[in-house]
């Protein structure tokens, strides 16, 4: 692709005064195109993040003043305990970990098997896409807030199974599992059409012509269809995971307050204007989710499919 | 023993702000910096300068709005917010160039003036001022004052306790330690609900550990062995009786009503308006130890253009009558007794009319000292 | 005989398993639409009889419709400004080869695996102590641009890169200046990605809450509407919207996905 118009000064034809400076050269065109999408990553989203890793290292001063006296005492104060897996900020990360994992596991295990029936089969390939798109375009607000009166010990849920004659049932309860449900519900179309994109790509006489010659469809599945989507089960598990590993509204609602994941946490010291500790962890969750990401980059295709909850 | 008697309360230090003001779409759709100004010309097409206020649910009620408009040549723009830690970090954050007034809780107002934001109350110019129980002008004189200046002039307040579930729960005495140590003979695990707040959950505990030498003074003070041993009670109670932590009036109501919890940490405002939608089951209990009391003071921005406009309208949410308009929008008293002519006698017996005896039994809301350390202490409940 | 017997369960399975999904995806949606039209709106058990009355109190509370008002042009704004910048740079990103790529695609995916706490409060910071800028309408817009920025990149860069280069070449060599070639040839092609982006990146800025709450200081939009009905109570409103924005999106999706074939711009990305 690079080269494509590697003609310097390639103007073929005579063009009108500006747009000809402009588009005239190729740096000049290039610098053009970049400029609108490059200037406004670097003025809303590389700036603001950089003077946040700024204000991790500042303090905050009695008139709630912000007090550059570059210090790592923020960074040490998260994890200031005995054992250092006591502060609140460690368990809380820990906590987002564990339920942002649950959550992509939920959606990879439930959404594969409809992303391969999607693939395969043409007949109502769009109905069943629509169906799936809607829902995901509907307002995550108000899909939490349904799952808010659904779950809960006098909750729909429970209400259904009394009439069934059982319960109360605990794992409707506010709590963990209600959490999970939810984030899994907002991010299950991501990973749906990622996967969907992955399947729809193989080569499926590979797969025809390897059970022909006996393979089982275990040893199918093993050997020839998760690897060639292992790309995308990668790029999908990523776009699950790191909006649920940041989520700040579900877990408020879903269990009764009764949990702080790390979002909620940064969002409890913005509100009481601790803004340099604030920034410490988001700087942290930042790095760890850079991480996680860049290590996801090498092995994914990061498709089409893409997105975040929050 | 339980009581319908006259305490009233409001709890909205919950877990966010919303916004919901009437700033028209013009002036939101103009440059941000610009649109202080623009309101007040779209606001109101006359020479009728524009206020903006934020504050509570009620004061954005017509009623309230119009009877204030009507006696001050003003418009107002009123924002709601559900908590006054985020009206406190949005105008730290720079939303004090949007506002003229905010009305947060009292303990939020020495906050408020050591970062600056707002002017010195003009007491003295205030006509409605001189006629508020005498324990709030005591109040004003303390808490609310930084340096011997007052910041913040108190407009209503209520009393909190816990409202139960008497189908569930049977008569017994009252007191904080309910909440943590439940009731005899009744199984409540898992059945309890404190607020989702820090400083209402902890004085909640503070209070059962009998630590009322903390609440005197002009802020409350806690040792680091006494925050221990709150953090200890509440995560033991995390662990048993806590069904939730509640966010505020709407989740309390819905809460005892879905059965979620039949105990719940509340202010009367909540238990009033279930009695008026016909729920006689559920009873508000006035802990022995003494109700918490909370009560709100409006403070005015320093880059205000109209100080003396809005201290106007500050006079005015304690007049008489529309004090009373107040009053009866939120079922909470207004600070000023003179609301009581202008409220049926059935309001009076509901929440209006406050008997002074009951005044100096409150231990009313107060900004805490080590604010930080309390903070730590309600992250490592929330995580424990 | 019995492969194929197993082959048809394993397909009765899987058409199985994907109603179960569908059912999960929808449950909370039609509970909500259910609720809209319950006399009780906070509950379906007991029922107690339907009513248009919260529709009534919905279309009459003009605060609620402004926000509305509020979200819709934010979201118009913001996308139209997400696809104004993102095309360019798609173009960019697909046809030339230059320093620093490899970061600049790295920025434009950014915004999508940033928390949105993390990058509102960030923001609210930067905006007042930095810039000096007070949160509001335009903050939110600049904001929401960035936050659909990716999913527009993303699928025209996609697009761009599947798309014949030849083809541009050509009407080059016909004497069409680069600009005309792309805007009369390769345009057409990508276009139903630059819609499919738009799509997207519209209906994450009106759905969007976190970095509104912290941004959009004394603009109301819905979101930050909804999350106040929520802390007062006052839901049965919070139903009655929820489910004309569902049908309104409805129509819009089922159009798009006749019209513009997005579905196909949204899977096809590889």
């Amino acid at each position: 692709m690079a080269g494509a118009d590697a003609d310097a000064n390639g103007t073929r034809t005579p063009e009108s005064g500006a747009l000809q400076r402009i588009f005239g050269s190729r740096r000049t065109r290039l610098a053009a195109l970049l400029a609108p999408s490059g200037g406004l990553l670097v003025a809303l989203l590389l700036a603001p993040l950089s003077f946040m890793v700024a204000l991790s290292f500042a303090r905050i001063g009695d008139a709630y003043e912000i007090i550059w006296e570059p210090s790592a005492a923020n960074y040490a104060a998260l994890f200031d305990g005995t054992p250092f897996w006591t502060t609140p900020f460690f368990q809380s990360l820990t906590l987002s970990i564990g339920v942002a994992a649950a959550t992509t596991l939920v959606c990879l295990v439930t959404a594969f098997p409809v992303a391969y029936a999607l693939a395969r089969r043409e007949r109502g390939r769009r109905i069943v896409l629509f169906l799936v798109l809607l829902p995901f375009f509907t307002m995550y607000l108000v899909r939490v807030y349904s799952w808010y009166l659904l779950f809960g010990e006098g909750g729909v849920l429970n209400d259904l199974a009394a009439l069934l004659g059982v319960g109360p049932v605990g794992a409707f309860d506010f709590g963990i599992p209600a959490i999970v449900v939810g984030l899994a519900h907002a991010q299950f179309p991501y990973m749906l059409l990622t996967l969907y994109a992955g399947i729809d790509a193989v080569d499926f006489e590979l797969v025809e012509a390897a059970r022909d010659l006996g393979a089982s469809r275990v040893a199918v599945f093993r050997d020839v269809l998760w690897p060639l989507t292992l790309p995308n089960v990668v790029a999908g598990s990523l776009f699950v995971f790191v909006p649920a590993f940041g989520a700040f509204v579900a877990p408020q609602f879903l269990s009764g307050s009764t949990v702080l994941m790390v979002g909620q946490l940064i969002a409890g010291r913005v509100e009481s204007y601790n803004i340099a500790s604030a920034s410490a962890a988001a700087t942290f969750v930042v790095v760890l989710v850079a991480v996680a990401f860049g290590v996801a980059v090498r092995y994914a295709r990061l498709g089409a499919s893409a997105g975040g909850e929050q | 023993m339980t009581t319908h008697d006259d305490t009233a309360s409001g709890a909205r230090d919950g877990a966010g702000r919303g916004t919901v003001n009437r700033r028209s779409f013009l002036a939101a759709a103009g440059a941000a910096a610009t649109t202080t100004a623009l309101a007040g010309c779209i606001g109101g097409g006359s020479d009728t300068p524009t206020l903006n206020v934020i504050t509570w649910e009620h004061y954005a009620r017509d009623d309230v709005v119009e009877a204030v408009e009507s006696a001050v040549d003003v418009n107002l723009e009123i924002t709601k917010s559900t908590s006054s830690a985020d009206m406190f970090s949005g105008w730290q954050s720079g939303q004090d160039e949007q506002y003229d007034i905010a009305v947060p809780n009292n303990n939020y107002v020495p906050r408020f003036a050591e970062a600056g934001l707002v002017e010195p109350a003009p007491l003295d110019d205030l006509d409605n001022y001189p006629n508020i129980y005498e324990k709030f002008q005591e109040f004003t004189d303390g808490q609310l004052s930084v340096d011997g200046t007052p910041y913040g002039v108190p407009i209503r307040f209520g009393f909190y306790g816990y409202g139960y579930d008497s189908r569930d729960v049977p008569e017994h005495e009252e007191s904080w330690s309910v909440l943590f140590e439940g009731v005899d003979g009744v199984d409540l695990n898992g059945k309890v609900a404190l607020y989702d707040n820090h400083f209402k959950a902890m004085t909640a505990a503070a209070l059962h550990l009998g630590y009322n030498d903390a609440f005197e003074g002009d802020r409350i003070t806690l040792s680091e062995s006494q925050l221990e041993k709150v953090k200890s009670v509440l995560v033991d109670q995390k662990q048993s009786l806590l069904s939730s932590y509640i966010a505020g009036d709407a989740s309390f109501v819905k809460g005892i009503k879905k059965g979620d919890f039949h105990v719940g940490h509340s202010g009367r405002m909540n238990l009033t308006n279930m009695w008026i939608d016909g729920n006689d089951w559920v009873e508000m209990a006035t802990p022995k130890e003494g109700s918490m009391s909370w009560f709100e003071a409006a403070v005015v921005s320093k880059q205000t253009d109209h100080s003396d406009l809005a201290w106007e309208v500050i006079d005015e949410y304690i007049a008489p009558e529309s004090g009373a308009t107040l009053a009866r929008e939120g079922h909470a008293p207004s600070v000023n007794p003179q609301t009581s002519e202008h409220l049926s006698e059935r309001r009076n017996e509901l929440y209006g009319s406050i008997d002074p005896s009951r005044l100096d039994g409150m231990i009313p809301f107060k900004a805490v000292e080590n604010e930080d350390a309390w903070r730590s202490v309600w992250e490592e409940v929330k995580t424990a | 005989m019995a492969a194929t017997t197993r082959g048809r369960l394993l397909s009765y399975a899987l058409t199985g398993w994907t109603a179960v999904v569908l059912a999960f995806l929808w449950v909370p949606l039609v509970f909500i639409v259910a609720l809209s039209v319950a006399e009780n709106a906070s509950t379906l058990f007991p029922f107690e009889g339907l009513t248009l009355a919260h529709y009534r109190a919905t279309l009459a509370d003009e605060e609620l419709l402004r926000s509305v008002a509020n979200s819709f042009s934010i979201a118009t704004l913001a996308a139209a400004a997400a696809t104004a910048v993102g095309v360019p740079g798609s173009v960019a990103l697909v046809r030339y080869d230059f320093p620093l790529s490899g970061a600049f695609r790295v920025a434009v995916v950014l915004p999508m695996v940033v928390p949105g706490v993390v990058l509102g409060i960030g923001l609210l910071i930067y905006l007042r102590t930095v810039l000096d800028v007070t949160p509001g309408f335009v903050p939110t817009v600049l904001t929401h641009a960035v936050y659909g920025l990716p999913f527009v990149v993303l699928l025209v860069s996609a697009r761009l890169a599947a798309f014949d280069e030849s083809l541009e070449e050509a009407a080059r060599d016909l004497g069409a200046s680069p600009l005309e070639a792309f805007r009369d040839v390769t345009l057409p092609a990508v276009a139903p990605a630059v819609a499919a982006g738009f799509l997207f990146a519209w209906i994450r800025s009106f759905e969007e809450f976190v970095r509104a709450y912290f941004v959009s200081g004394t603009t109301d939009v819905l979101t930050t509407t909804m999350y106040a009905m929520l802390a007062y109570g006052t839901a049965p409103r919070l139903n009655v919207i929820a489910t004309l924005v569902l049908l309104v999106l409805a129509v819009v999706l089922a159009v798009a996905m006749n019209v513009g074939d997005v579905v196909g711009a949204v899977t096809a990305g590889e």
